[in-house]
């Protein structure tokens, strides 16, 4: 039996990062707003304190803060000719739950995608022709410019008191920022966080080589700051547990720390947790969304009638709701016709380890999610691809966020696995080694794509999501390319033993790579290759607004939470500003 | 039972740093500049002076109390009669007393003598919730984030805090407040302190005054 309640004017499925910023407009701009969020209720005080907060058993290796893969798990296969399993255990990458989503658990890196990113597909084809790219990748534009965005990154930058220093202030090179970055409007909120030793011996081998490092922009903060919603964050403590933790000292960047406080002070807002939406609801003519329909933690069936949906979920959530709720055509590999699903990417990751004298002490515990060092001149199309045989690229950087005794054990490659050879060869390395990361992008192909598993369903009886996903050549090539770089760097900063590990595939979900799931619900000018148009808008159900990673036509070389910030207060404006003065399609299909 | 018998009980109820603290009558005879400067106020065991607020310095983090003379001596924490002793010290001598302070054992200092406080029951539950698990009222994150489960101590740079007196405790949380203790790295204690009333400061002092030290590793 299902209770119908009282309509309200706004739904918002998942209230993680975007739910809290979309709910916090839209609740001060005066209308009734209810989010939904299937996880429970948590706040940095009593739920992140230490020291159970840092029980690495617990939370890095158990993911105590992820989805419940008991209940909800994502199907996996590498081609379309195999038969999907489920992923009992996340590993590759780690998708949150509960109030303030996937951000309470990031690192805080925080970067903008640049100008070339959002219009990828004609600024290839200007700058190396149309024959260039694999016919068999999908990139395209994504329908909206740097540009259009920038003072959406600098709101988003400010919100959350990010650290960092411009190398680009309204086309003006700033020394000691990153001189590849697309113009920024002024400076970071806050300064760079404090080196660490190792970022510092990374940046003197790479500036000697001629590129160009600068800090890695962190919302874990180096000051103490009050951001305009009024709401204060302390300085980071270097304690070395982010990612995967939560932080007790309000010193990271999510929404508890940011944006919680005024929306759940706002009367417009309702917050109802343990609530898993089953489905958005369309009515006959399947154009226009009446609501949804979700189960509490009790087993309750309710439907909450609203004027607009918005689905701020996880990103490969994002694109299950549109599946399980009809909205948009799922796409089809075979034909390459149909659009949810469709343009899946995710982040090609390889790594270096610089194994030095056990005089040079590195002491990586005392790190933060995002205090490292790293150049741009690798990533995206900052140089030169003719002859190369691929698109896109990576950062490389001394970015290590953390020495924590179970997981962070660095050894060279020839080291047994186990055993008293690997226990002296741990003990050996353990201080006195650099890993940077190549951050490289990930390109869309064709045979890459989610759609909803045939056999396998969760614990509400809806079938889950089926990855179909493996690494393209292209990008198999890039790893290759810029790890080779990342060694030249190593041995420059004179380490006695350089081990490169490019990114080979197939792809495996059982070994951590990144959570920068991205496509599947694409943003674009062209409803036959993109789900939502430039405001983030359904193109089939008008009064549905889907915002995510989900929105990206392919990943670029950064972490994506700066950009999806961007689009965030971009739809938000768009929302505000036109669809809810007069609802309706924001673009002519 | 055997001595190594004794050692492995004494390994698995983690008391080898208590062990090792020096014990009361054995101690090496103080550096001959706490003789003169430090012992009148803060003890012969290095105990402290609770009913005035002078803290204890026994088994206190060497590191902590090094800077702590360094800033004392430099301004950042303004205290006229701390002033006055650290400026005399020189670089070596700093460290010969912040070292001969660390390697006491803080059960040579007479338990924290703050009975008045402690008492109120009410209080000292505020003060254990703060401790413990923060306020997201106010916003404040818990005091053992760093300074140790029970206040104990998180050296090389958070002191251990049980068994101040709630005098000391008090005065050193105003001076946070009031602007005139400032030695803080990220202005950690600064922005915590901030976000407290009186009656906050009240209860973490009576909090932690009501148990005993027993720090940490307090020589490191």
């Amino acid at each position: 039996m299902t209770e119908r309640l009282k309509e309200v004017d706004v739904v918002i499925i998942g209230v993680g990062m975007v739910g809290s910023i979309v709910g916090k407009e839209l609740a001060a701009a005066g209308y009734k707003v209810v989010g939904l969020e299937r996880g429970q209720a948590r706040y940095t005080a009593p739920d992140f304190q230490g020291p159970a907060i840092h029980d690495e058993l617990r939370f890095d290796i158990r993911k105590a803060l992820m989805q419940d893969n008991t209940r909800e798990p994502v199907t996996f296969r590498n081609h379309g000719s195999e038969r999907a399993l489920p992923i009992r255990r996340w590993e590759s990458f780690l998708p949150g739950t509960g109030l303030g989503g996937s951000m309470v658990h990031w690192n805080g890196q925080t970067y903008r995608f640049q100008a070339n990113d959002f219009e990828l597909a004609t600024r290839t084809r200007q700058r190396y022709g149309k024959d260039f790219l694999d016919p068999n990748l999908t990139i395209q534009d994504w329908g909206v410019t740097y540009d259009e965005l920038e003072p959406h990154f600098d709101r988003f930058e400010y919100l959350l008191g990010t650290s960092g220093k411009a190398g680009n202030i309204k086309g003006k090179i700033q020394p000691g920022g990153d001189p590849h970055e697309s113009p920024r409007s002024r400076d970071y909120p806050t300064p760079p966080m404090k080196e660490h030793f190792q970022g510092a011996m990374f940046r003197k081998a790479a500036a000697s080589l001629g590129y160009h490092p600068f800090p890695q922009p962190s919302s874990n903060l180096s000051q103490p700051y009050t951001n305009p919603e009024g709401v204060k964050l302390n300085a980071c403590v270097f304690c070395g547990f982010c990612e995967r933790y939560a932080c007790e000292h309000y010193a990271k960047a999510v929404p508890q720390t940011i944006i919680l406080p005024v929306l759940l002070a706002n009367p417009n807002f309702e917050l109802r947790t343990g609530c898993q939406v089953q489905r958005i609801n369309l009515d006959s003519t399947k154009k226009k969304a009446t609501g949804v329909t979700y189960i509490d933690a009790a087993g309750r069936e309710f439907e909450q009638p609203a004027s607009l949906v918005i689905t701020a979920s996880f990103a490969l959530n994002n694109v299950r709701m549109l599946l399980l709720s009809g909205v948009g055509k799922p796409y089809d590999p075979n034909t390459g016709k149909g659009v949810v699903g469709r343009n899946y990417a995710y982040q090609t990751m390889s790594s270096v380890s610089a194994f030095f004298d056990e005089n040079v002490i590195i002491n990586p515990f005392m790190a933060s999610g995002a205090s490292g060092t790293l150049i741009n001149d690798f990533a995206g199309d900052n140089f030169d691809h003719s002859g190369l045989g691929f698109i896109g690229g990576s950062f490389i950087g001394a970015v290590n966020t953390n020495g924590r005794p179970i997981q962070y054990h660095p050894v060279p490659p020839d080291t047994p696995p186990w055993g008293k050879a690997w226990k002296q060869a741990v003990v050996k390395h353990y201080n006195h080694t650099v890993q940077f990361s190549c951050h490289g992008s990930s390109i869309a192909q064709r045979q890459n794509y989610l759609d909803l598993d045939p056999t396998y369903r969760d614990a509400w009886g809806q079938p889950l999501l089926r990855m179909t996903f493996d690494f393209p050549e292209n990008d198999l090539k890039m790893a290759a390319y810029v790890t080779a770089k990342a060694v030249e760097i190593g041995k420059a900063m004179g380490a006695k033993q350089v081990a490169g590990s490019p990114r080979k595939g197939p792809y495996t979900t059982q070994q951590y790579q990144t959570t920068h799931n991205t496509g599947g619900t694409v943003m674009g000018n062209d409803p036959s290759t993109s789900v939502v148009n430039r405001y983030l808008q359904s193109w089939d159900v008008p009064n549905v607004f889907v915002i995510g990673a989900s929105n990206y036509p392919q990943n670029a070389s950064w972490n994506p939470t700066g950009t999806l910030g961007a689009l965030t207060y971009w739809a938000v404006e768009a929302l505000k500003n036109k669809y809810l003065k007069n609802p309706g399609r924001l673009v002519s299909a | 039972m055997s001595v190594s018998q004794v050692l492995r009980g004494c390994l698995l109820l983690g008391i080898i740093p208590l062990l090792m603290a020096v014990k009361p009558g054995t101690e090496k005879p103080p550096p001959a500049v706490a003789a003169k400067l430090c012992q009148s106020c803060h003890g012969a065991h290095g105990e402290g002076m609770p009913a005035a607020g002078i803290p204890r310095l026994a088994g206190q983090s060497a590191d902590y109390l090094d800077k702590q003379l360094r800033d004392y001596a430099g301004g950042s924490r303004e205290n006229a009669i701390m002033h006055q002793w650290a400026i005399q010290l020189k670089d070596a001598q700093r460290a010969e007393v912040a070292a001969y302070y660390a390697s006491l054992a803080a059960d040579a200092a007479a338990p924290a003598t703050s009975a008045g406080n402690a008492s109120d029951a009410m209080l000292v539950a505020r003060g254990h919730q703060l401790a413990h698990q923060g306020d997201e009222a106010r916003r404040v994150q818990a005091c053992d984030n760093c300074h140790g489960p029970d206040g104990n101590g998180a050296p090389r740079t958070a002191p251990y805090i049980a068994g101040q007196s709630a005098q000391y405790l008090t005065a050193s949380l105003k001076a946070w407040k009031e602007g005139t203790r400032k030695n803080d790295d990220g202005q950690q204690m600064r922005s915590v302190v901030d976000r407290l009333n009186d009656a906050d400061i009240g209860a973490i002092a009576a909090y932690f005054s009501s148990l005993a030290a027993s720090p940490n590793s307090g020589s490191r």
